[in-house]
């Protein structure tokens, strides 16, 4: 990354403090209360208690509970929507999440953007050399510029990509095809986009758990590879996705049902699976953070992801 | 024929040579309606099945977007000498409409000239 993570107030320093006590991380979601969960993971060999609380696209909602939350809690998750979006190097600060952000003064709070950016790539790489992937698959990322770590994989790796932010984010049906088109088109387009109220941009809320709508099915049926949020993956998947790879996260039991029944070969979540589920980026990555002391801006965190090898989940659902 | 119309016609002209960006818009039905804020002057494009059209005159239907600006800003936004972006952060461009509509625009303008 070209730019350092921005200091916050009240958290100055980008090592935090690291012991061996068991840590508490809760990761408020302007996403669905519906999938709220809580599980016990262990990273390096400490306990650490995550927990997903969503709120129902109410930004009032997440403000109370983020402060509700500072200085109660080890780390803080930011879901269902990023702080940033950091493409080329470039960072993009999204301004409802700056609102967000600013109600928490003493605990530090991840989007879970430093997990994508080290960790998602890593989790391609892997897959590749299980040959559960190949670079001969065709790829629809349904968002490539929350995720530019995986994207920029995938393109790096030769993949024939489809990025899909356009698409699946504002209805104009104009495929990305290249690394090159994904950056032009970020560096035009983002500096105005991110000031949108983030609920036009990515379903919030209720909209997280509407039905499908196949309008997009052609992209879908042309990839045998298809990434990144979930929340629009399923929002848009058609009702066949027949020897197909998914690359998400965020998924419930239900959710790996509703992929089986769609004849889905594989469910790679990049982070791992906990009693049943994959809790999102900014959940895993304030647990990093909580047990490590490192937070994404230093030097020593892609070192700290690697160490600590969170794992990811791979699910045969269709041999 | 107007300076602006010609400029109109020209846009819309690398618009349809485009086939990228006539598969982006072939299921994109809008009247735009188009108003020199100088002059008073009016203009429209429109598109339908992945074809844009422009002239002088009231949009005939009822406008989904509309664009608002001075004549020589308007020139320049629509024969590509300059970035929407530019006019819209500093005022001189008004534009109503779906927020989803606007990027469109953007790509659009982007697609045909680029930075």
């Amino acid at each position: 990354m070209s730019a350092p993570w921005p200091e916050r107030p009240g958290c100055p320093h980008n090592v935090l403090k690291a012991s061996s006590e068991p840590k508490t991380v809760v990761g408020v979601s302007l996403g669905s209360s519906r999938r709220d969960h809580r599980g016990r993971i262990h990273l390096s060999g400490v306990p650490v208690l995550v927990e997903r609380r969503g709120t129902d696209g109410n930004l009032e909602r997440a403000v109370d509970l983020l402060r509700q939350l500072d200085g109660q809690v080890d780390a803080i998750g930011l879901g269902g929507i990023d702080r940033w979006l950091i493409v080329d190097g470039e960072r993009y600060a999204i301004r409802d999440a700056e609102r967000l952000v600013a109600a928490v003064t003493q605990t530090p709070v991840l989007d879970g953007k430093g997990l994508k950016e080290v960790w998602e790539p890593r989790v391609i790489d892997a897959l590749i050399a299980r040959q559960i992937i190949n670079p001969e698959d065709a790829v629809l990322m349904v968002s490539a510029l929350d995720r530019f770590g995986m994207a920029d994989t995938f393109y790096r790796r030769g993949f024939p990509t489809v990025a899909g932010d356009l698409i699946f984010a504002a209805q104009v049906d104009y495929p990305i095809l290249s690394r090159a088109e994904l950056v032009r088109l970020a560096k035009h387009l983002l500096p105005e986009v991110v000031k949108r109220p983030f609920a036009e941009l990515y379903p919030i809320g209720a909209e997280q758990d509407a039905a499908s709508d196949e309008r997009y099915r052609r992209y879908f049926d042309a990839a045998q590879i298809i990434a990144g949020d979930f929340h629009l993956i399923r929002r848009y998947w058609p009702n066949t996705l027949e020897g197909k790879v998914i690359i998400t996260n965020t998924t419930t039991a239900a959710d790996v049902e509703a992929a089986r029944a769609r004849s889905a070969k594989w469910l790679i979540t990049t982070t791992p699976e906990i009693d049943g589920r994959s809790f999102g980026t900014n959940v895993m990555e304030a647990a990093v953070v909580a047990v490590s002391g490192v937070t994404p801006d230093h030097a020593a965190w892609a070192k700290t992801v690697e160490d600590m090898d969170i794992g990811f989940g791979a699910l045969l659902l269709n041999p | 024929m107007d300076a602006l119309e010609k400029v109109l016609e020209g846009f819309v002209e690398r618009c349809n040579k485009n086939p990228r960006l006539i598969a982006m818009n072939r299921d994109w039905t809008r009247e735009v309606a188009i108003r020199a804020t100088d002059t008073g002057e009016a203009f429209w494009i429109r598109s339908a099945a992945g074809q844009l059209s422009a002239g002088k005159g009231t949009a005939t239907g009822p406008a989904d977007l509309e664009i608002r600006a001075d004549r020589d800003v308007l020139e320049a936004i629509f024969s590509g000498q300059m970035a929407p972006t530019e006019p819209y952060n500093q005022g001189d461009l008004l534009v109503r409409g779906s927020q989803d509509d606007l990027l469109r625009l953007d790509v659009i303008t982007l697609m045909i000239w680029g930075e």
